[in-house]
């Protein structure tokens, strides 16, 4: 846990993101920028790890159906903050502390379900497709489509990881309310501090980052799927 | 002689971003309480003049009137709501009953509750509906049933015009021919002006009065009745788009009271048989249909004539040509093809009206050529 | 020097998941928390539902908002709600249109992509029928597109009022938490029992208004129910 931001009251909202003065340092912004996305990025590989084998597995073995539904409500019905929140004694009894392992696990709450549900649709369609061109065609033309297939269905599960990522970044400031640090952090201070230029300044760090993670793993999309595939992508109605 | 109950003056449509009108300077003028097809090929604008008509379409320029007051001098719900309205998929409002889709316009209006109910029944036995159906929902119904309630809609509010546009289209043919049928029957009954878009030529000339055949731009080929169209088509456009058959199909237009009263070669039971023979000999014929009491009762080939026997005391065939007055001439020419006899009985209330031939019919489409 | 104490006294017997005297004790605070939730969601939600009502209007009537409207209720919903609640502080203090605009701001996105697909999925012939028998365009719209796209704008509803209820915790931070500021009490005072009291009443909550909703919605809906039998 950090020292609060020793950032005087009388500094202005620009010098503050813009100053290299508070950029630097332990306790500067990128200290704490590191901090966050270590923390998401971490997440997010996790949570990747878990659902894609797990979702694309159900789906290739058939099973699961209902887990989609299920996974869809209670998703959107539990409330990060009060999961997160509801740890943190657990963790301190287990002698763990405050961090990191409410926030993890809150945050994985938060990632798993969009990785399982992409993976879980993108197999279950290719496969179907799949089996349907094996049977109408030969086994070499059965290989051609599994590439073709696999290409597609990684587009969509990485689109499933882009939501999670996003989402993980909107929801992870949360933590500095919780013991934690990451880029939440001034915004917690600005508003124990009374700081309005801290506050703000925190915010539009947050949600800057957010976007800038959105904009990247669209990036991603788009290199990481072959021009060929891509094309045929967009040719399909 | 009727009046104009829909008058389109020089009406032209064009539609943005096209190089030509959809509809090209049309006139037309069609009488009350008939019924009028417009057919024509794909693309020719029917549709765009009947929506035109109640203004799902403004016309580019022209005047429409209904008798005779400019459909734009109304204000456009008001004119819709005098207009009754049935199109090819139906549009039944999916989450109201058969009896408050019907109920739409007249609950619109403000009718009070009991005449809104008895107009329901009213019109649901009107369209050919069990009374059963009356508080289904429309997904309950067959496409046939459905249709039958959108008419029932359509005319909830007693409207003096109707617009159909390909309604029976979407529904298979034995459906098909009974809705026609159906339609027949209710304009019998209600008189209302009814323009009817369609594609078939065969529903346009079964149903219409009149027929209009548009050619691209709704430039009208021909706008006469059916048999017209068929007997005296003006251009090779017209020709084409009837089809070939169109003596087959006036025959289907006409019925067999349009013929004069053939006796043929029938005679009584107490007919003397060297009589029975001279008449056959006279038409140079073979068969000789038997009456008695005025009832038809068989056929007699001339070799099993015995002379000296009453007619009748031998075995009689029974007449499988047999055709009622109100027969078309093309059920009758089709049994006559198919029967030994060379001819049709006409048997009207069970009792024997006359005789069909192959000769009669070909004369009667004939004569009314120049 | 921390914000909140170091774990000191994590005793068992003190600290359990629920002291229940405490509960008990406590009652006043805890309804009133739990009021304070509904009532934040209420309004959060009442006001989305105005504001995609219009913004829904606008882009039936005019095509080509669509685009844009969906852009900018997609771009709402991706700020972070600690940036959305911490940018308007300054402007609005800690109170209740604080926490209020952002919520409803979140609903936006869903409430406007549902309430569109509902009227998108009026089938064409049922328009046209309308409008061929005469009905003007507010009663073509109450009489036949409203009802026909409500299944699609209460599954909307539905699962903004959930994701508010979620996000209202959230707003804890600027003290307009409902259930939310329960937990942070237990944060700070490292005492279990608000916490587990705060998460789990916000999950009940959660579950308890989305089961509410798809009941009244099957009551005043009556015709999709029944279309889905064979």
């Amino acid at each position: 846990m950090l020292a609060q931001a020793a950032v005087p009251r009388d500094v202005g909202l620009f010098e503050f993101l813009f100053g290299s003065k508070y950029w630097t340092g332990a306790d500067g912004i990128l200290a704490s920028l590191s901090d966050t996305v270590v923390l998401c990025a971490t997440v997010v590989a996790v949570a990747t790890a878990i659902a894609v084998p797990l979702g694309a597995g159900l789906a290739h073995l058939r099973r699961g159906e209902l887990s989609v539904t299920w996974i869809v409500t209670l998703s959107r019905a539990v409330p990060t903050f009060a999961i997160a929140g509801l740890l943190v004694p657990i963790s301190l009894r287990r002698g763990w502390g405050f961090e990191p392992w409410p926030i993890f696990i809150a945050l994985l709450l938060v990632a798993v379900p969009p990785i399982y549900l992409t993976s879980y649709t993108a197999v279950k369609e290719a496969d179907a497709n799949t089996v349907d061109a094996a049977r109408a065609m030969g086994l070499a033309e059965r290989n051609v489509l599994f590439r073709v297939e696999l290409a597609l269905a990684t587009s969509v599960i990485l689109a499933g990881v882009r939501v999670a990522a996003v989402q993980v970044v909107a929801t992870e400031p949360i933590r500095a309310f919780l013991g934690g640090d990451g880029l939440g952090r001034f915004v917690r201070d600005g508003l124990g501090q009374n700081n309005d230029n801290l506050l703000l300044g925190g915010a539009i760090l947050v949600a800057s980052l957010a976007a800038l993670t959105g904009g990247l793993f669209g990036v991603i999309q788009r290199v990481a799927l072959p021009t060929g595939v891509r094309r045929l992508f967009h040719r399909q109605p | 002689m009727a009046d104009i109950a829909i008058r389109l003056t020089d009406v032209s449509k064009r539609f943005s971003g096209t190089a030509t009108d959809a509809v090209a300077g049309l006139s037309l003028e069609i009488p009350s309480g008939s019924i009028v097809a417009l057919i024509g090929p794909s693309g020719c604008g029917k549709t765009t003049t009947l929506r035109m008509i109640n203004r799902l379409i403004e016309p580019t320029s022209g005047r429409i009137e209904i008798n005779n007051n400019d459909v734009l001098s109304v204000p456009v719900t008001d004119l819709r709501r005098g207009i009754g309205y049935v199109i090819q998929q139906v549009g039944l409002f999916p989450h109201r009953t058969v009896a408050q889709n019907i109920a739409m316009v007249p609950k619109v209006l403000g009718w009070e509750k009991a005449r809104i109910a008895d107009r329901v029944a009213e019109l649901i036995e009107l369209v050919g509906l069990d009374a059963s159906l009356t508080n289904r929902y429309p997904d309950e119904l067959s496409g046939g049933q459905q249709q039958r309630v959108g008419v029932a809609r359509a005319l909830a509010a007693d409207p003096p015009v109707l617009l159909m546009d390909e309604p029976f289209g979407a529904v298979d043919p034995i459906v098909r021919c009974r809705l026609q049928d159906q339609l027949l029957a209710l304009q019998q009954k209600v008189h209302k002006t009814i323009v009817l878009v369609t594609h078939d030529i065969d529903e346009a000339l079964k149903v219409a009065d009149r027929v209009a055949l548009f050619n691209l731009g709704a430039t009208v080929e021909q706008f006469s009745t059916p048999d017209e169209l068929l007997r005296a088509p003006r251009s090779e456009f017209v020709e084409r788009f009837v089809g070939e058959d169109r003596g087959m199909k006036r025959l289907a237009l006409k019925s067999v009271s349009q013929l004069p009263f053939d006796q043929g070669t029938v005679v009584d039971a107490r007919c003397a048989v060297p009589d029975a023979i001279s008449v056959l000999d006279n038409a140079g014929a073979d068969w000789l249909g038997v009456t008695s009491g005025g009832q038809f009762v068989g056929w007699l080939h001339r070799d099993d004539l015995i002379p000296g026997a009453e007619l009748g005391a031998g075995p009689l065939r029974r007449p499988a040509a047999q055709v009622t007055p109100s027969s078309t001439l093309r059920n009758a020419l089709e049994l006559i093809m198919t029967s030994a006899t060379a001819g049709a009985v006409i048997v009207d209330n069970d009792r024997f009206g006359g005789v069909v031939t192959v000769e009669a019919i070909r004369k009667c489409l004939s004569s009314e050529d120049q | 020097m921390t914000v909140f104490g170091e774990a000191a006294l994590l005793g068992e017997a003190t600290n359990p998941i629920i002291r229940w005297e405490w509960v008990i004790d406590e009652w006043d605070q805890i309804q009133a928390a739990l009021i304070e939730h509904i009532e934040l969601t209420f309004l959060a939600v009442l006001v989305g539902l105005i504001v995609s009502a219009v913004l829904v209007a606008f882009a039936l009537r005019f095509r080509s908002a669509t685009a844009p409207i969906n852009g900018l209720t997609a771009f709402l919903y991706t700020i972070p709600s600690v940036a959305l609640f911490g940018l308007l502080v300054p402007l609005f203090g800690l109170s209740r249109p604080t926490a209020v605009l952002p919520l409803s701001a979140y609903t936006l996105l869903i409430l406007v992509t549902n309430t569109t697909a509902g009227f998108d999925a009026v089938p064409e012939p049922v328009r046209e029928a309308a409008d061929g028998l005469g009905l003007t365009a507010t009663q073509r719209l109450f009489k036949a597109e409203l009802p026909l796209a409500l299944p699609y704008i209460i599954t909307g509803l539905r699962i903004a009022v959930v994701s508010t209820v979620g996000l209202v915790t959230v707003a804890a931070i600027i003290g307009q938490g409902g259930l939310g500021s329960l937990i942070l009490t237990g944060l700070r005072r490292t005492f279990w029992t608000p916490m587990t009291i705060g998460a789990a009443l916000s999950v009940f909550l959660a579950l308890a208004l989305d089961g509410l909703i798809l009941l009244l919605g099957k009551l005043i809906t009556p015709w999709s129910a029944r279309r889905r039998t064979p």
